[in-house]
């Protein structure tokens, strides 16, 4: 076990390595120089050059990477160009919030999505399966920003139930956890029908069956806890994916999180804090990635690491 | 030599190629595929949106720019009555203004709707069409507005109609790069095995470390906003979905027998996986382009909304739903039609994806 987890984190290792490469280089790559964008259209060239120098913009590609690494070993992102503030200052207060709106999400998510999963798979072909399974198409198939916006319309202006935007108390979280966790709810609702289908049809099913188990008993105690693996395995990866999506949530709700500084701070072309957050954001991803496969290991003993 | 030896395995490596048996596996396959409601419903919405993209301009009544600053935000349906003004049948509409002080006005004269009136001139794919007529219009002076306008006095059907090529375009060049890439280097991967398949795993977990619609994000972030750079980076984020995709199905099929026969009679590796290998990997791949093309839609109209996309007046979906979300509560038609009119596309697309991937995998059919 400790050298699966071993081999698994080290796997990761390239991604990682990747990842900060990719970073790096988005602000490179991007149209324009950046001493210049930074300096202002008008700039005097000494002023860009100073910025230049200030920035280490001047020096060889490699030892700019060199520098960009070591600083990241140290915590140091940078400083935002537009507030001047620590990039990492601005991640440690927005993350939180966005934490609190994927663990929401994901957990709105499980709760309606395996219900109604498993409903829809023991109930197969009837009107419960075919209201969830068109129910998951729908969801999968709306735009979170739109769901959104239909939300705060009804919800909010016209019965007044909940905030129209902002992060405050518990209620300030339903509306915008509930946006971004209904694709997750039909991902998750689609993969637990799936999967009790699957669970249902195997041979000791119909031997706990014919020995005379009561049908809930045979549901909850031989077909879920079989069909858990990739239901637990799909909840984590979407658990992930929320992050990203929390982006287009963040901003229809006006949720101060680090989706809406992401967009805020390209549209502002604040490169900084762009590279903090999306290589926050995919640390987090890979992170996560990592500790599924270990609940998967944890939870299915039919798998052996070795 | 002039004749392959290897192409006589071709009956068994494509099924459904050439031959009796394969016809009749086909024919079985496209009756399974077509019983199916949701294939048929699927179909159906794309058929209808291919439609709209071919003759939008034919069909929309009006330019999706053209302002109308005195009628702004006219709520859908306003003006609009089943009934003449001596109790014929048939569509007929009145002016429809907003005054500053009273809100909207409708004017007293109501005029009938007809089928194929001439309108304002329009040009269609690229230049090459060119006409006045529309597939319907008022006969009179004034404008009628199924769907309502926006801020700016602009018909919304007319925009949406004529934005509806903007996502099939989206998702037809996204699917292109994604595909174009993504096919040939996972089936290069599957196939080589070994280092090539290493490295290529690795730098394909690399983008799929981004989350979602992150990778699209970043890339738009890194090569400027627009709708161009919007295609390019979507396509670019489905490129390891495809690669990862590929490589499971050649993974599958690169031992099997007739792999193995040609590779006995001395075929070389790449024509071996063209020829032989590859074809055999169709089905995943058309499934994957049909739900690749709700998630383009998707994640296209997504970075419009966060006006990282196409740019005002663009006609695009994502976009007018962004502009309608700033007055929500005085016109929320504007932002409830353009979103309306991506999750039917989109659901189409799933629709569809999910009928093909239960009619090529009889396993799958539940």
């Amino acid at each position: 076990m400790f050298q699966y987890a071993l081999r698994r984190v080290l796997i990761a290792v390239p991604s990682l390595v990747g990842v900060i490469v990719i970073v790096f280089f988005m602000v490179r790559l991007a149209p324009g120089d950046p001493a210049t964008y930074l300096a202002g259209e008008f700039a005097p060239a000494e002023t860009i050059e100073a910025i230049r120098r200030r920035f280490g913009l001047d020096r060889p590609l490699h030892e700019q990477f060199g520098i960009y690494v070591v600083s990241l070993g140290q915590g140091d992102l940078g400083r935002s160009t537009r507030t001047q503030r620590m990039v990492i200052d601005d991640l440690k207060q927005f993350f939180p919030n966005t934490l609190e709106l994927a663990l929401g999400a994901i957990t709105i998510a499980m709760l309606i999505g395996i219900p109604a999963g498993v409903v829809a798979a023991i109930k197969q072909n009837t009107w419960a399966d075919l209201f969830v399974t068109v129910g998951a198409l729908i969801g999968v198939s709306m735009p979170v920003f739109w769901f959104g916006l239909l939300a705060i319309l009804y919800f909010s202006v016209e019965l007044g139930w909940f905030p129209v935007a902002g992060r405050g108390s518990l209620a300030h979280l339903v509306l915008p956890a509930v946006t971004l966790g209904v694709s997750s709810m039909a991902i998750v609702a689609r993969m637990t029908r799936s999967a009790m289908l699957e669970v249902l049809s195997q041979d000791y099913i119909r031997t706990a069956t014919a020995k005379g188990l009561v049908r809930n008993r045979v549901v909850l105690k031989h077909a879920f806890r079989n069909a858990m693996v990739p239901i637990v395995t799909i909840g984590g990866l979407e658990f992930g994916n929320l992050m990203a999506g929390a982006v287009l949530t963040e901003t229809v709700f006006n949720w101060p999180g680090i989706g809406r500084l992401l967009v805020n701070s390209i549209q502002a072309r604040d490169y900084p804090v762009v590279q903090g957050v999306v290589l926050l954001i995919a640390v987090s991803f890979i992170l996560i990635n990592i500790a599924v496969d270990f609940i998967y290991a944890v939870i299915d003993p039919r798998i052996r690491y070795d | 030599m002039t004749e392959d030896p290897t192409a006589l395995g071709g009956e068994t490596a494509r099924p459904g190629a050439t031959g009796a048996k394969g016809r009749d596996a086909r024919k079985r396959w496209r009756r399974q595929l077509f019983r199916s409601p949701v294939a048929v419903v699927g179909f159906s919405i794309i058929g209808f949106f291919l439609v709209v993209v071919a003759f939008a301009p034919f069909i929309a009544p009006y330019s999706p720019t053209r302002q109308t600053l005195r009628s702004t935000y006219v709520p859908p349906g306003i003006g609009v009555s089943l009934r003449g003004p001596e109790g014929q049948l048939g569509v007929w509409v009145r002016e429809v203004t907003r005054s500053p002080s009273a809100g909207v006005v409708v004017g007293e004269d109501a005029y009938p709707v007809r089928l194929l009136v001439r309108g304002e001139r329009w040009t269609w794919f690229f230049g090459l069409v060119s006409s006045e007529w529309k597939l319907f219009g008022v006969d009179g002076p004034v404008r009628f507005y199924v769907m309502g306008t926006d801020e700016q006095g602009r018909d919304l059907l007319s925009r949406l109609i004529h934005g509806a090529w903007i996502s099939l375009f989206i998702g037809l060049i996204a699917i292109s790069i994604g595909a174009g890439i993504g096919v040939p280097v996972g089936a290069v991967s599957g196939f080589y095995a070994g280092t090539t398949d290493l490295v290529i795993q690795r730098l394909i977990d690399i983008m799929l470390a981004f989350p979602g619609i992150l990778l699209a994000i970043v890339l738009v972030a890194t090569f400027g906003t627009g709708l161009r750079n919007v295609m390019i980076a979507v396509g670019i984020a489905a490129i390891p979905i495809y690669a990862r995709l590929v490589r499971g199905s050649v993974l599958s099929v690169r031992n099997r027998e007739y792999v193995e026969a040609a590779r006995a009679l001395g075929l070389r590796s790449l024509p071996t996986l063209v020829r032989h290998v590859l074809p055999n990997v169709m089905a995943p791949i058309i499934v994957q382009s049909s739900l690749q093309m709700a998630i383009a839609i998707l994640f296209a109209a997504g970075l419009g909304f966060l006006g990282l996309g196409a740019k005002p007046p663009q006609p695009e979906w994502g976009l007018m739903l962004a502009r309608g979300r700033e007055y929500l509560a005085v016109a929320p038609h504007v932002a409830t039609f353009p979103g309306l009119a991506i999750v039917v596309v989109v659901l189409g697309f799933n629709l569809v994806g999910d009928a093909l991937r239960d009619a090529l995998d009889p396993r799958l059919a539940r």
